[in-house]
């Protein structure tokens, strides 16, 4: 029996540690790593069933060609072949458009290793191309957040444990971030109350000793009406005016603008409640607030996190141990980008005040084509000259998650090569022409940093890789290789290399200092924690232009936005489809990725108020119809608590359904994002239906 | 001394999250079928609370093992320690395990045609480690305890609400479950 360190790799909270057993090369069992303080020895159900995953017999083991798009007729090709079909494709799209931005890279977090940045690597190599810019996920919350905070940072989750008051806020731990429950209930052992405010009664709520339903999109105005009663009773920090800015103005909106008939009117919530809550929340220290990421994925979410934000200002709760309003961090991810940046591998900015997640944005050569990840579709379409001809789909399902289908069809009318490399078929793949089989985490090196928890850590290979699935980092050697074979000097991405080796030049000097490291090999022995403060902003100073906790922004003036936090409302929904629509996370998958070995249900499931199914007549497990302009969905009804009747879920299960969930879905746009991440967010939660039974 | 050990489970840490029915599935190598740990979701509702909670169940070792009692092969013991074990060796799958007991336990392991249940992870234990379903929980709610060092009135036995479960006297025990405070939305009737 071996051991092995692995990490986990999805676009999650808990970012764990694992320890990977092998016996004669099989890999055998997976268990959380005992000595990782916020793994604690634990992973989730999605992660206990890696070693089905790995050896799972729906895997692709070898290149494949599809002869037609959809038809399914799938070959099995040499890697050889496959290589020199996309080498000589980027090649010959080259001579006839002289220029590389024919070629289009789509790629997110699929699986968040830095070295499958080799990817943007190995395109930069090629030349100026087209690529996505911004995230579908945390956009508007992380512009808000860098407003008022200055960086985009939070507490050690840890901290949480210290709590006298937490209020999980649009946030669902108990299914998305399981390793944060046994600090809540450490806190709730030591006294602490938790309160839960969401759109439904989720397997959270039911933890906690308060639920408060908020009507979606109006969180914002929630905040800003605790806000005013703080004011109101004179429950704000007495030293606001030492390390804050604007909160005169701020008084002077919550005064003028905000009433609590009107909050209250608007967000279902009442304000004999909204007042004790208040008050319970202005006169506990410590007091957290952790808001969750559905808060923000509505066309006025930056101004809620901002409002939140400036409720836990004006409460004193910042800086406070156990305190704070926490969303995320990625203060943890200043790796040195020399595998995104082939050219100029020893000269990174690597003082950059935003480092980010999504390498693209950061080191981006300004000749690449920047298109939102949230229209890439219509973007793309709308390139011109010249067109996008290949499209390259890396760590992404978007056939399955993107809004707008209908011109995702068109763009794949138009496009000459879409290449998938993944595990397993997707949505995606049934419209590619090659598929490229890559190794899971077990059967390559990576390095991977948390965006909750402080931890960054090294990702071993356990066994060798199953079939002839390759690491993204070595299909991009690989393509590098083949494009410099058949025409020497068209790649400057290295032909070849070292894992280790390369994850190794990506802890520069600064990550080093972060880490408390002399040199990089020392985090082969073991994860290690960011040596960064267990509260975040604990002596108040913050990174804003003022170094203060700004409630007047300049910078979101100069973005064209409200200086200062204040309330907008969502979209409101029409006579054509009255019902809003939310699909949250399901425990059992993270977006499309999915872990068991089959599907459970052959529908999606609607949750809905009873008093909704009521009125269209509806019983449990009755078939009914959902339709807007994009698209139309059969359902299976299924009555939800605390849910308000004018809201329907659908939660993202693994469904062998004949239309995908996102057939409903447009792409509206967020208020914030484009400052820190290049683009708005996608504002998934202003999709809105109609209903009938069948 | 005879011990009786027995599982613990504080519903107000279970997220019903499924961690240990996976674990217990996949380290045990079970057949699909022979789901040996299972979830059930309660919901009671009054005018201003609800109480939502999961169960997590598995065979539940019993004092009194009607297993034990109907086999008529001799295929089942009760360890010192109180586990309940099935001997696989001595089993003919006639099923009477299967019958009677009151919770379900015994399953027919279909590549066997003999019962298979689940064993505590006896081996585990017998080297100092939990099973694997208690060593998978996420937030320390299913415990495996002597249940003789724990006081009667911290305990509830949800599992056998009725007196005829009773007589079998499981070894597993719920504390009480905390309802969460609601306000602003109607229930249903």
């Amino acid at each position: 029996m071996k051991f092995h360190q692995s990490i986990c790799p999805r676009n999650c909270y808990d970012t764990c540690s694992i320890i990977s057993t092998t016996h004669k090369g099989v890999l055998i069992s997976v268990e959380g790593n005992p000595h990782h303080e916020y793994t604690s020895g634990k992973l989730c159900p999605k992660a206990l069933d890696d070693v089905k995953k790995v050896y799972s017999p729906q895997r692709i083991r070898y290149p494949m060609r599809q002869r037609g798009r959809y038809s399914g007729f799938w070959e099995r090709i040499s890697w050889d072949e496959a290589l020199t079909l996309i080498a000589e494709k980027i090649l010959s799209l080259k001579e006839t458009y002289g220029s590389s931005l024919p070629l289009a890279l789509n790629k997110y977090s699929g699986n968040f290793g830095v070295l499958h940045n080799a990817m943007e690597g190995l395109f930069t190599g090629i030349g100026a191309t087209t690529r996505t810019v911004g995230s579908p996920c945390w956009s508007a919350g992380v512009e808000a957040q860098t407003y008022d905070f200055g960086t985009f940072f939070c507490s050690d989750p840890l901290d949480m444990a210290k709590a006298n008051l937490i209020w999980l806020w649009g946030v669902n731990p108990a299914w998305t971030a399981v390793h944060q429950m046994p600090i809540i209930f450490d806190a709730i052992d030591g006294g602490a109350k938790v309160v839960c405010f969401d759109t439904h009664f989720s397997a959270t709520a039911a933890r906690a000793h308060r639920y408060v339903q908020v009507r979606p999109g109006t969180d914002g105005l929630l905040a800003l009406g605790f806000a005013k009663v703080l004011l109101e009773e004179n429950l704000i920090d007495s030293n606001l005016s030492s390390y804050t800015l604007g909160h005169e103005e701020f008084f002077h909106y919550l005064e003028n603008e905000i009433s609590l008939d009107n909050c209250s009117e608007i967000t279902g919530v009442s304000i004999s409640t909204i007042r004790e809550l208040a008050l319970e929340y202005g006169k506990t220290h410590p007091a957290c607030i952790w808001a969750g990421f559905g808060l923000q994925r509505y066309t006025n979410g930056g101004q809620t996190l901002r409002a939140i934000d400036a409720l836990g200002a004006l409460a004193g709760h910042l800086g406070e141990q156990g305190g704070g309003v926490q969303y995320a961090q990625f203060q943890t991810w200043r790796f040195s980008g020399a595998i995104q940046n082939p050219a100029h591998p020893f000269n990174i900015s690597s003082n950059t005040d935003h480092p980010s997640i999504d390498s693209l944005t950061q080191n981006q050569k300004q000749t690449d084509r920047l298109l939102n990840i949230n229209r890439f579709s219509e973007e793309a379409l709308s390139c011109t000259d010249p067109p996008v001809k290949i499209l390259w789909i890396s760590g992404r399902n978007p056939l399955s998650q993107d809004g707008n289908l209908q011109q995702w069809k068109k763009l794949i009318n138009q496009l000459d090569l879409i290449v998938v490399n993944d595990l397993f078929h997707s949505k995606s793949s049934e419209a590619a022409d090659l598929f490229l089989p890559i190794t899971t985490h077990y059967e390559h090196w990576d390095l991977n940093a948390g965006y909750w928890h402080y931890w960054v850590g090294v990702n071993e290979p356990a066994i060798l890789p199953i079939g002839e699935s390759r690491s993204d980092i070595q299909i991009a050697w690989d393509v590098s290789s083949k494009l410099n074979e058949l025409e020497p000097g068209s790649c400057i991405f290295p032909t070849s290399g070292d894992e280790k080796e390369t994850l190794l030049r990506e802890l520069g000097p600064q990550m080093l200092d972060i880490l408390g490291l002399k040199k990089p090999e020392e985090i082969l022995k073991a994860p290690v924690r960011a040596n960064f403060p267990s509260t975040a902003w604990e002596n108040r100073i913050f990174a804003t232009p003022s170094g203060r906790y700004e409630f007047f922004s300049s910078q979101a003036s100069n973005a064209r936005l409200s200086p200062l936090p204040i309330f907008v409302p969502p979209l409101n929904p029409s006579i054509d489809a009255p019902l809003r629509l939310l699909t949250p996370h399901h425990y059992s998958t993270i977006n499309s990725q999915v872990y068991a070995s089959g599907a459970d249900n052959s529908d999606y499931v609607l949750h809905l108020a009873p008093e909704l199914a009521q009125r269209h007549n509806l019983a449990v497990g009755d078939r009914a119809q959902i339709w807007n302009k994009s698209g139309l969905l059969e359902v299976v009804i299924q009555p939800l608590l605390g849910i308000s009747a004018d809201t329907v879920i659908i939660f993202q299960e693994q469904v062998e359904a004949n239309s995908p969930l996102n057939c409903l879905i447009g792409t509206p746009l967020t208020d914030m994002g484009q400052l820190i991440l290049g683009a708005p967010g996608f504002a998934l939660n202003e999709t809105f239906v109609n209903l009938r039974k069948l | 001394m005879v011990k009786q050990l027995g599982f613990v489970l504080d519903v107000n840490r279970c997220l019903g999250c499924g961690a240990c029915a996976k674990a217990c599935q996949n380290r045990n190598q079970l057949a699909p079928s022979l789901v040996r740990r299972k979830i059930r979701k309660i919901e009671k509702f009054s005018k201003d609370h609800i109480e939502m909670f999961y169960l997590s169940t598995a065979c539940n070792h019993c004092g009194n093992p009607e297993c034990l009692r109907v086999c008529p092969s001799g295929a089942y013991a009760k360890r010192r320690d109180g586990i309940v074990l099935h001997l696989s060796e001595k089993c003919t799958g006639c099923k009477s395990c299967v019958a009677s007991c009151p919770f379900g336990a015994p399953l027919i392991n279909p590549q066997t045609n003999k019962a298979s249940k689940c064993q505590l992870c006896y081996e585990r234990l017998d080297r100092g480690m939990p099973p694997f379903c208690v060593q998978a929980c996420l937030t320390g709610a299913l415990r495996l305890k002597e249940l003789k060092d724990i006081p009667d009135n911290k305990l509830l036995r949800l599992t056998a609400p009725a007196p005829s479960l009773r007589l079998t006297r499981p070894s597993v025990f719920y504390k009480p479950p905390r309802a969460t405070k609601v306000s602003g939305f109607l229930f249903p009737k």
